[in-house]
């Protein structure tokens, strides 16, 4: 007694989805399934330990509209079941490259010719390392269901650890990033236990836009794995936009403006040691952007 | 056209109104039963093709196309390590991509082209990475042997990998508890030349 549904348009896959999470005897949930690579790993310790596992699944792989990377005037729009191996090879500004970064070390190539863009955010692990490039980026996340369609930022889409505002009856579409300027450069660092196949101890997405001057007329810096949702440093994005790109600004990115991040003590790291390694990686981000000297100041 | 999966699972099934409620009606796309279609109560019928033989079978959905090769169709040389993506033993190539086997259900492959270590020899010839392993003596135990040959093929396809740390790093998907990753990125490397 186990359904499985492979819908091949979205219209139908909405449908499917709001019959099956009605109020009443019909309701019975059925389970999105995109790459698996997050839901299925998660089947092997529940049997282990006699718990429940979802056997009724709504595969959403065959919905050509929600695969791909399209402009919609000036933004850039990737749909949900875009998986990391088409991000990586798709034409994008180099805004995007922290994405591209992020996708290269999601897993090894087999999870990344699976695991997708939609799937990484609707898991909503804090560790998820598409979510700090993204909010680099201020995505905005559109949603449908049979009752209409909305979008929502990121930012606020992800509610915690694992926890989002999607309901039952709703697909995330597509990952939808706001135009921004061709000068535009971006970054993702990732600390491992090594250097691949590893869920992050810390992570770091910088994207950063010098004007003419050499100052810096904008910068976002977000860290993830060290809060229950990525977070961005806004108190340090502020501390640093206007200033000059030079050495002298590693040492303004001091341990206080770190104060936003509640890490977790756990197997992977201490809270101690993520709350020091995201700082250590922000510093390496910064002076990746400046002349190359600069990288030994900042380790 | 839309057959109604209920129609025939409602006899069968213990809890019949709680799955036609959800599989029938209006809202069950067409698609499903074109494609992947629910037959029995329990069963969705696939076909695919895997080493050029064709298969068509009727499956519990929530096969993975790992015990789909080893228990199904009797395709032991996917190894299963894990059974939670994190070792590669389980690699084969889908449409030509590499992929964990065991981290996916079989039915999402209905239609697809499925390729695993028995299927890489033509007319008696090892494949070159076949040939390769066996020069190089690039395994041990052997347990992780047909995961690496397969993902080191999706490798060469992909055509990214020029050095030897670019081997190492594209092929992280794949362990070797043995350790026999230095013959493993020399064999690569030969069949890379030859390629
Ligand atoms: C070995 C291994 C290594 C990994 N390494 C990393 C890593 O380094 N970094 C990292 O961030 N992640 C990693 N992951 C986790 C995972 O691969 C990624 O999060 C991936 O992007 C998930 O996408 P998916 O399509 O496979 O999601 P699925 O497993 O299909 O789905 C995940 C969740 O999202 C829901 N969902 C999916 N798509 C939609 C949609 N369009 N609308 C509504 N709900 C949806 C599903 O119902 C489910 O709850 C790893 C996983 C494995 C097995
Ligand atoms: S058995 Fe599939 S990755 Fe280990
Ligand atoms: S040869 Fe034994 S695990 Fe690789």
């Amino acid at each position: 007694m186990a359904i499985y549904l492979r819908p091949a348009s979205l219209k139908a896959a909405l449908s499917t989805l709001a019959q099956a999470s009605g109020k009443g005897r019909s309701a019975h949930p059925l389970t999105v399934l995109a790459g698996g690579t997050d839901i299925y790993p998660t089947r092997a310790g529940k049997q282990a330990w006699l718990e429940s596992f979802p056997r009724d699944f709504l595969d959403i792989t065959q919905i050509p509209q929600l695969r791909g990377i399209r402009r919609d005037g000036r933004a850039i729009l990737i749909g949900a079941a875009t998986t990391w191996t088409d991000i990586v090879a798709a034409r994008l500004p180099p805004a995007f490259d922290a994405l591209k970064q992020a996708a290269l070390q999601i897993g090894g190539l087999q999870i990344q010719n699976r695991g997708t863009l939609g799937g990484n955010i609707v898991n909503a692990s804090p560790a998820a390392d598409g979510v700090p490039p993204l909010l680099a980026l201020d995505a905005e996340v559109d949603i449908a269901s049979v009752r209409g369609e909305r979008s929502v930022p990121l930012a606020s889409f992800i509610r915690g650890n694992r926890q989002t505002g999607l309901a039952r009856d709703e697909l995330v579409v597509a990952i939808r990033l706001p135009g921004h300027r061709a000068s535009s450069r971006s970054l993702f660092l990732k600390l491992g236990a090594r250097s691949h196949l590893v869920i992050s101890i810390v992570s770091v997405a910088m994207l950063l836009d010098q004007g003419a001057d050499g100052t810096i007329a904008d910068i976002r810096i977000t860290v993830g794995a060290a809060s229950a949702v990525p977070t961005r440093l806004a108190a340090l994005e502020a501390e640093l936009r206007g200033e000059r790109l030079d050495a002298s600004l590693i040492e303004r990115v001091t341990p206080g403006l770190f104060s936003v991040l509640t890490p977790l003590d756990d197997v992977r790291a201490s809270s101690h040691y993520r709350r020091a390694a995201a700082r250590i990686l922000v510093r390496r981000a910064l002076a990746n952007f400046m002349e190359p000297q600069v990288e030994e100041v900042a380790a | 056209m839309t057959k109604k999966p209920s129609e025939k699972s409602s006899g069968a099934s213990k809890d019949p109104t709680r799955r036609r409620k959800v599989a029938s009606g209006a809202g069950v796309p067409s698609a499903v039963a074109a494609k992947a279609r629910p037959t029995t109560s329990d069963m969705v019928s696939v076909s695919l093709v895997v080493n050029n033989v064709h298969h068509s079978l009727a499956l519990d959905p929530r096969t993975t196309l790992l015990d789909l090769l080893r228990e199904h169709l009797d395709l032991t040389g996917t190894k299963k390590g894990c059974d939670q993506g994190q070792c590669g033993a389980c690699t084969v190539l889908v449409d030509g991509r590499r992929i964990n086997s065991c981290l996916t259900f079989a039915a999402m492959y209905d239609g697809a082209q499925i390729t695993t270590i028995e299927g890489l020899a033509r007319n008696g010839a090892l494949h070159p990475l076949q040939q390769a392993f066996i020069d190089h003596d690039a395994f041990q135990c052997g347990y992780c042997t047909p995961g690496q040959i397969c993902s080191a093929v999706g490798l060469l396809a992909e055509g990214r990998a020029k050095t030897a740390d670019e081997i190492r790093e594209l092929m992280s998907g794949n362990i070797c508890r043995c350790g026999a990753y230095t013959n493993i990125v020399a064999a690569i490397q030969q069949a890379m030349g030859q390629s």
